[in-house]
């Protein structure tokens, strides 16, 4: 196991930001901490890196009491990049290679990998947003840390900076690292995460499989010449999960084992016409939507 | 040990208004004493270049490196106020320096700049007092110098309690306004609110007494008062002060206290 988190709970004030919040990261895995703004992943996030002081509840990494020591195996990024504005890209990393006791040849390869080498010398205060999220990423990796911990890794890069972030965050998870992604972008987690979280309001509401949590359902969209005889038809029969009238098209997710060929077949049998019959997968949006509701 | 020496340097050492305070503190230094050695008084009992000659060059220039060390306090303010605000302190936990590691490294900085102002005062006050100094004798170069060592207490305690005030306010401008006024302020104040037997023991007070105003007719009068030496308490110039070794306990106490308080504001809060 490489994190393990026990009721963790946290409040600023009145707010609560995490409340009982209990994880568990496998060793290789993926993990998504996916919520809303304000849902509590900054705050979780900041209790296991101990920069932030839980009420109540308890973490171990790698089975243990987290010291320091244990940070010098991790990479993170959290919230915004914070470097000496004064300083050069090197020596901002020169400082963390000297904290992580990695030595500073890895510099070079980080650099390279970020595609921030031409800029190594620049101090760090005139670098844009997007080039300070890939030093933050760049500090990351530096020293190859067996778990890289990032908050909304993206934030602040363009779409193709938003790319290669992403390649270099799969190509880390395909040489085994493990990685604890927070994130409110849901495709950032559906391409990266194997594992995920949901909070709401600093509560988890599920955990457990991407795949199995964020399950996608087929949904069949038919326009006939009456929808609504069909739509009440379907739901008598027990043919649908759920079905609704939307923008004068029937939009129905059909019971386990019914397919559109059951469906066409049934309104052939009442007599309805089908103009149009097509299929179309249920959003990772519209799933993640229907769980923090 | 060193390399939270070679971490503390990396982070300070291109720092343009860290190189700016040192320059500052070193040119005012030198122009006050350059200033003050171009004074020429002498009159019955009182000779004011008395003060730039062994071994009591020590003292006197201590007590004037002493006015800069609100500098230098200024200094490690914003030294460590720039880690708290621009939360590079944040960062730097959370890629596995300690709290206690990052204050061992701040003390690091306390430390290497009061040295830096015994250097400064060591340098200075051994070419004043070359200069100076009609009758030398090896013996009397070293009499006095011990002053030097009581001025780095002095400067570490500016200091210590300066990273105090940061650590509570994480602000730099509003630690370095709380820090002046409580320096020229709110302590004088509650001091003369207080009875007269408490005042002395007040830290302001004990820090700035480690090198107190340089008691001239004691210096400068020779011969002549030898065996009545007048000093400014005597003659009620200067209020009642504790003894030297007493100050100097209560200095370390007070250090203890500043630097122990500290620790607790930074282990125990989020960053």
């Amino acid at each position: 196991m490489i994190l393990e988190t026990n009721n963790l709970s946290k409040s600023y004030g009145p707010v609560r930001a995490a409340e009982d919040i209990s994880l568990s990261v496998d060793s290789g895995t993926a993990f998504g901490l996916l919520g809303p703004n304000g849902s509590g992943k900054t705050t979780t996030l900041g209790i296991v890196m101990s920069v932030l002081k839980a009420d109540k509840g308890s973490y171990r990494w790698f089975g243990q009491e987290a010291e320091p020591a244990t940070y010098r195996r991790i990479g993170s990024l959290i919230e915004i990049p914070n470097f000496f504005s004064y300083l050069s890209l090197k020596r901002n990393l020169e400082i963390i290679a000297r904290i992580r006791r990695t030595g500073t040849s890895d510099i070079g390869r980080v650099l390279d990998l970020t595609d921030l080498r031409k800029r190594s010398s620049s101090r760090f205060d005139t670098l844009s947003l997007g080039m300070k999220q890939r030093l933050a990423l760049a500090a990351a990796l530096l020293g190859n840390p067996e778990v890289l911990v990032l908050d909304e890794p993206a934030n602040g890069l363009d779409p193709e900076g938003i790319a290669e972030v992403r390649k270099i965050i799969i190509e880390q998870k395909n040489r085994g690292k493990t990685i604890i992604m927070a994130s409110h972008i849901l495709d950032e987690v559906e391409k990266v995460c194997d594992h995920v979280a949901i909070l709401k309001k600093g509560k988890t509401l599920a955990a457990g499989k991407v795949n199995e949590l964020l399950v996608t359902d087929n949904i069949i969209v038919i326009d006939s010449d009456n929808n609504d005889s069909l739509k009440e038809g379907l739901v008598e029969q027990a043919l649908v999960k759920s079905a609704e009238l939307k923008d004068n098209v029937l939009e129905i997710v059909p019971a386990s084992g019914v397919s559109s060929g059951h469906i066409n077949r049934y309104a052939a049998g009442k007599g309805i016409i089908i103009n149009q019959l097509y299929i179309r997968k249920s959003s990772l949006e519209e799933q993640f939507l229907k769980l923090v509701k | 040990m060193k390399r939270l020496i070679k971490l503390e340097w990396a982070k300070i050492s291109t720092y343009g208004f860290f190189r700016l305070v040192l320059i500052l503190t070193a040119s005012l230094f030198l122009l006050t004493v350059f200033v003050f050695s171009r004074i020429d008084i002498s009159i019955p009992g009182f000779t004011w270049r008395n003060l730039f000659r062994f071994p009591d060059v020590w003292p006197s220039f201590a007590w004037v490196a002493s006015w800069f060390n609100l500098l230098l306090a200024i200094l490690v303010i914003t030294i460590a106020g720039n880690e708290f605000s621009g939360k590079t302190l944040r960062q730097q936990v959370m890629t596995g320096l300690s709290r206690e590691e990052w204050l061992a490294g701040k003390g690091i900085l306390i430390f290497g700049l009061a040295l830096f102002g015994v250097l400064m005062v060591f340098l200075t006050g051994l070419v004043f007092g070359f200069i100076f100094t009609n009758d030398l004798n090896p013996g009397i170069i070293f009499q006095k110098m011990d002053l030097l060592l009581v001025y780095l207490l002095q400067a570490i305690a500016y200091m210590v309690l300066g990273l105090l005030f940061v650590s509570v306010l994480r602000s730099n401008a509003l630690s370095i306004i709380l820090y002046l006024l409580y320096f020229m302020m709110i302590e004088p104040v509650i001091r003369g609110l207080c009875p007269v037997e408490i005042r002395p023991w007040f830290p302001v007070k004990i820090i700035s007494h480690l090198t107190p105003f340089p008691e001239f007719l004691q210096i400068t009068s020779g011969d002549a008062l030898e065996n009545n030496a007048m000093t400014f308490e005597s003659i009620g110039i200067m209020p009642r002060q504790l003894d030297g070794p007493t100050t100097l306990i209560m200095a370390l106490v007070y250090i203890s206290v500043f630097g122990t308080l500290t620790y607790l504001v930074v282990k125990k809060r989020d960053l």
